[in-house]
């Protein structure tokens, strides 16, 4: 196929962005104690909070910017972000929330009005830098589930907050997650008690609305023994020519056979084909297996952002504990993609699995970097990796970097990497069957990332078939 | 001479310890931007480096001596002492320094080093190349270029002995020219049991068109020992690396190698056997990387390991970096034990646990020494892994038989 | 049905066809033999658009249209159908899913509603039962890890559900056992319905046993040398093809 074809085929419109007409209380750019304090202030927090940011932000002014990446962007100017930007007047109930904020979720296909709540989906929707609406949360709370934005769960939830945050992701882990541990505005918390089973999907929906905004939410999610809880969060920001910086954390705790199965879609705006415009994301998020038994999986479906800086990871503590990662990066257009996971074997019998699919198109680089350690006291853990990546055009870049580390003399560790295009023949077979080329092209990538798409909830499953189809295949739906 | 260290050295510092001409002045630039090797170096991340920089050396003087004519070229404390008839070794100076080198010590070692050590192979001959480092507490730094004819096949036999050299740092390597249409076959023995000098080999080979490289290392040794080797590939070139590693004690030792596809149709094939005993460490990273030139490479790369020791420790970085589609690339790797079936096949035929682990890690082994095509080079190897095997101490399976 | 005049294709800068000449007849098998490197698989790939070949001369037309310049898919959806030699495994695509999305590919081109989910199980089983093929080849994947006898029976499923006019065999019989060759034979013939046409290109005569010909073309030197009945069959197995004349000058 010539390579213009698969271009057009490759180069999905970003469907999603638009931007919305609010009244907001946004802060003006720039980053010193003072940002700080005021951010702190609008969420009328405790003491104990503030004086935690501020430790971070002392931190973070003594850190550099890391570049190890396999990435290349232009600098970033923290002094140029605005660090709170919120729509005026706080939602006290759902007749409060701006209209043509609930006309923005509606389109991005999640209502969060009552009649129209999505059956069986519990939604925390954050707008710009604060929570604008949870649904379901009543009901989850009489089975003692808390599931609220993180600003209320400062107020409501303290001793679970001092007891849990920076327990995972320390304060001082890395650049991003210092800076988010200083200026972080909104994000979910959840919490399972024990023995209970969340009986529906979790769920929290970013939205970058604003100008020269950067976003920094964090979650934070604790599976109290023997519970159960499947998560997802969802993003997508407006279409802008600047860079926007979006620097999350997420901590994840499982007690004893606790599980808790995290899904991301990530739809960030991805920027336009020579590269200028999206948004920058430095995320980190990192799940602890504290309990023996216990499981926390990662499935994630990447195809936004100009730069995914990522590497959701697993510390295998507890006996027996599993980690598990399932990845489907796509860069296209300009993208640039470093992303991967750490399983790191502290427990006995641990095991970890760990399966990457990494699709790159027209100028897109895509890195896949992992970490697996078994450490010596880890005996009997064991790892299998599957990093596959897929070529399309010869303009791009796939990139596989492994480390991986045995100590332990009964430890065991399988990684395969394959490096493939479409092959000319498969397009044939394919449209020798009456199939047309971008269908062709579209069933192939499918079947690549299969194994990845089915550790998805279904109805996330069917979201992110239908993303890719709209990344990778333009008009074709 | 006055003792040295090589950490902590400024720039200035060194161009005055180095007394180094303005024509060096360029890698002495680009040994400042790499940066004197530390933890934090990526390529001596899994290598404890940093006490061999904070270490005193002598170094030893370059006073080149009369070659005398022998049926091995024979280096001594970085100076050539015989070489066979027929061979060409002298000192010059060489201006074909890699500068995309990855390696801060590749340019150190040109920087340390007066005149390299040219050896042309001429015609289709096999030579023995043999270092032997004679004083304690040294920094031994030399430099060869080794190039072969167009159209011609040869082979390079690679030994060490150091029986002497307590505390030493060796820090050796070759620029090595396959010419084209030509192939040569490097077979590197290091089975040398003097466990106190350490060795650092950084290498660079230039394959041209159509030329076929074989790099095969064999290394049993005892003592620290790293090599680092960049290999280019131009067009219709093949590359063809073999590293069997069985070591034990506090040994910790590897390889670091790029090999980089430039041109079309390009392949290369890697393959590591690494068998892990008591407290070794054993290192396997190695990138493959296929340039926006090099179309229809084929890029294989597998590495297997097998920790036999309590404390045994594996350290794998297989990578992939590419940047074109029309290409055939995967790598593999596994650490683990010896196969539980396997084991349990040979028990059934009524062989006992020890036999069989031992049958087994030497199958292991063989996999590798096997594909060296000479039946004689084979069997030098064959023997010094199993001298290595059960003359050392340090294999748990030969403990066990005692007791 | 189809028409082959003067057909002159390349495969890379290697002229393979030199001026080929054939006419497929409604509801008639035609067998094409030759020795190998005649070029009776670049002829099949001509036919349906393979990106191999490079057409440099002649016409292929197809009830009275070129084809030519159409696209693989489009030439599939006219309804001609080929069964490849070495079908191509493509991981992770599911073989049912697969022929759903290419027969409704083909319902919506000929105007017919889609066939739900369902409704396309209940076809395919009937399918698979009929040819003797196991139900995991509904879940499995295109072609991923089947055998030889595997493959050629899946090309002969997806025949049987897309319902082609033109059928082109290409070597159908290599690789396969006696029974396993038996059973796709079978299935070809159950295919023949007095209006659609067989191309059968092979090597060996074996398979005429199985498929009864009307018509036999020799193709030597990227051309057709002769062409007759079934009786042919026989003098080319005795005297091999070195005893043909080429009849085409």
């Amino acid at each position: 196929m010539p390579q213009k074809e698969i271009n057009k085929v490759v180069s999905g419109e970003y469907q999603l962005g638009f931007e919305v007409d609010i009244e907001t209380d946004t802060v003006p750019p720039g980053l010193d104690e003072n940002t700080i304090r005021f951010i702190s202030a609008k969420k009328n927090e405790p003491e104990w909070m503030t004086q935690l940011r501020l430790k971070a932000f002392k931190k973070w002014q003594t850190m550099a910017e890391p570049h190890w990446a396999h990435i290349t962007y232009a600098p970033i100017d923290y002094q140029a972000i605005s660090y709170f930007s919120a729509p005026k007047n706080p939602p006290q109930n759902l007749d409060d929330v701006d209209p043509k904020i609930l006309e923005a979720y509606a389109k991005l296909g999640i209502p969060l009005d009552e009649q129209k709540q999505l059956q069986g989906i519990a939604v925390d929707a954050v707008f710009d830098s604060v929570s604008v609406k949870t649904t379901y949360s009543e009901e989850l709370n009489k089975l003692g589930i808390i599931f609220c934005s993180i600003s209320e769960a400062i107020q409501e939830h303290p001793e679970l907050i001092k007891k849990y945050m920076h327990s995972v992701v320390p304060m001082n882990d890395n650049y991003f997650a210092t800076l988010n541990s200083a200026v972080f505005t909104d994000g979910t918390f959840v919490y399972i008690p024990k023995g209970v089973r969340c009986p529906m999907e979790l769920s929290t929906y970013f939205r970058i609305n604003a100008l020269n905004t950067g976003q920094f939410e964090r979650t934070l999610i604790v599976a109290d023994e023997g519970s159960y809880v499947s998560y997802n969060e969802g993003c997508s920001a407006p279409t802008r020519d600047e860079n926007q910086l979006h620097a999350a954390v997420v901590e994840l705790i499982a007690m004893k056979d606790a599980q808790i199965k995290y899904s991301t879609i990530q739809n960030w705006y991805p920027g336009d084909e020579t590269g200028k415009g999206g948004i920058f994301n430095f995320v980190t998020k990192r799940g602890l297996c504290q309990g023996d038994n216990s499981k926390i999986s990662w499935t994630q479906v990447e195809t936004g952002s100009a730069i995914t800086w990522k590497y959701p990871s697993c510390i295998l503590k507890g006996d027996h504990s599993v980690g598990e990662f399932y990845s489907v990066a796509v860069t296209t257009l300009a993208q640039q993609a470093d992303t991967g996971t750490k399983m790191i074997h502290l427990g006995k019998n641990t095991t970890s699995t760990i399966v990457s699919k990494g699709i790159s198109a027209m100028r897109g680089q895509n890195t896949y970097r992992g970490l697996v350690k078994i450490g010596a006291h880890a005996q009997g853990a064991r790892n299998f990796s599957q990093c596959d990546s897929l070529l399309i055009g010869s303009e791009c870049g796939a990139h596989t970097f492994p480390y991986l580390e045995c100590k332990d003399i009964k430890g065991y560790i399988e990684h395969e990497a394959t490096t493939s295009k479409i092959s000319d023949e498969q397009l044939f077979y394919l449209r020798q069957r009456g199939l047309s080329e971008e269908n062709a092209v579209s069933m192939i990538v499918h079947g690549f990332c299969k194994e990845v798409f089915g550790q998805l909830p279904m109805e996330y499953a069917v979201e992110a078939k239908a993303l890719l189809n709209l990344t990778l295949e333009g008009s074709v739906g | 001479m006055k003792p040295i260290t090589l950490q902590h050295k400024s720039k200035e510092e060194l161009r005055t310890l180095l007394k180094t001409s303005a024509k060096k002045d360029l890698l002495l630039e680009k040994f400042s931007e790499l940066d004197m090797p530390s933890t934090k170096s990526e390529a001596y991340r899994y290598f404890d480096i940093q006490p061999l920089m904070e270490q005193e050396y002598k170094t030893a003087a370059f006073i080149p001596r009369e070659i005398k004519e022998h049926d091995k070229i024979e280096i001594v404390d970085g100076i050539v002492k015989t070489a066979p008839k027929g061979i060409r070794v002298y000192y010059g100076t060489y201006d074909d320094v890699d500068m995309t080198h990855f390696d801060p010590l590749y340019y150190l070692g040109h920087l340390l080093t007066p005149a390299v050590i040219i050896i042309e192979l001429d015609g289709d001959i096999e030579v023995e190349l043999l270092h032997r480092f004679t004083k304690s507490q040294t920094l031994f730094a030399y430099r060869l270029v080794i190039k072969n004819q167009i159209n011609r096949h040869a082979t390079l036999y690679e030994t060490f002995e150091g029986k002497s050299a307590e505390r030493s740092l060796v820090l050796y390597g070759y620029d090595m020219h396959i010419a084209k249409d030509s192939s040569l076959r490097v077979l590197k023995n290091q089975t040398a049991y003097a466990p106190h000098y350490t060795m650092i080999a950084s290498h660079k080979i230039s394959v041209e068109k159509q030329a076929n490289m074989v790099f095969k290392s064999f290394d049993f040794g005892d003592a620290s020992a790293l090599t680092l080797l960049k290999v280019d590939l131009d067009t219709s070139a093949h590359m063809e690396a073999g590293h069997l590693l069985y070591i034990g004690g506090q040994a910790k030792r590897g390889i670091v190698s790029q090999i980089v596809h430039k041109g079309k149709h390009t392949s290369s094939h890697q393959e590591a056997k690494n068998i892990l005993d008591e407290n070794a460490r054993g290192i396997f990273d190695a990138l493959i990387k296929v340039e926006h030139t090099a179309k229809y490479t084929k890029a294989h790369q597998n590495s297997k390991a097998i920790l036999l020791g309590e404390n045994a420790h594996m350290v794998t970085k297989p990578q992939l970096e590419i940047y074109i589609d029309e290409l055939e690339a995967s790598h593999g790797a596994t650490t683990g034990q010896l196969d539980k079936k396997q084991l349990f096949y040979l028990q059934s035929r009524g062989i006992s646990q020890i036999d069989a682990e031992k049958m087994l890690v030497i199958a292991f082994a063989n996999t590798l020494i096997e594909k060296i095509k000479d039946t004689r080079n084979q069997e030098r190897i064959k023997m010094s892994f199993e001298e290595a095997f059960y003359a050392s101490n340090r294999t748990k399976l030969l403990k066990k038989t005692d007791q | 049905m189809i028409q082959i005049e003067n057909l002159k294709a390349n495969i890379g800068s290697k002229e393979i066809l030199k001026g080929l000449n054939l006419i497929l007849e409604e509801g008639k098998v035609h067998a094409i033999m030759g020795p190998n490197g005649a070029g009776k698989s670049t002829l099949s790939k001509a036919i349906v658009g393979h990106y191999d070949i490079e057409v440099t001369g002649g016409d292929i037309t197809f009830k009275n249209h070129s084809i030519i310049k159409m696209k693989p898919e489009e030439r599939a959806l006219e309804g001609i159908f080929l069964s490849f030699q070495n079908p191509v495994e493509i991981p992770g695509v599911n073989n049912a899913y697969f022929l759903r999305t290419a027969l409704n590919a083909k319902r919506k081109h000929e105007g017919k509603e889609e066939l739900n989910a369902a409704e396309f199980l209940r076809l395919m089983k009937g399918h698979l039962e009929s040819l003797g093929m196991k139900s995991d080849m509904i879940s499995r994947s295109l072609n991923e890890g089947f055998s030889g006898g595997e493959k050629k029976r899946n090309e002969i499923l997806q025949m049987l559900i897309l319902e082609p006019e033109v059928i082109i065999l290409d070597e159908i019989d290599s690789g396969l056992d006696i029974d396993a060759l038996r059973a796709v034979c079978e299935g070809i013939n159950k295919m023949k319905n007095g209006k659609r046409s067989f191309l059968v290109i092979t090597h060996y005569s074996r398979i005429l046993d199985y498929i009864k010909p009307d018509y036999i073309h020799v193709l030597k030197e990227g051309r057709i040398i002769k062409t007759a009945g079934p009786e042919l069959v026989a003098q080319l197995e005795a005297e091999g093809y070195e005893s043909i004349k080429d009849e085409s000058i």
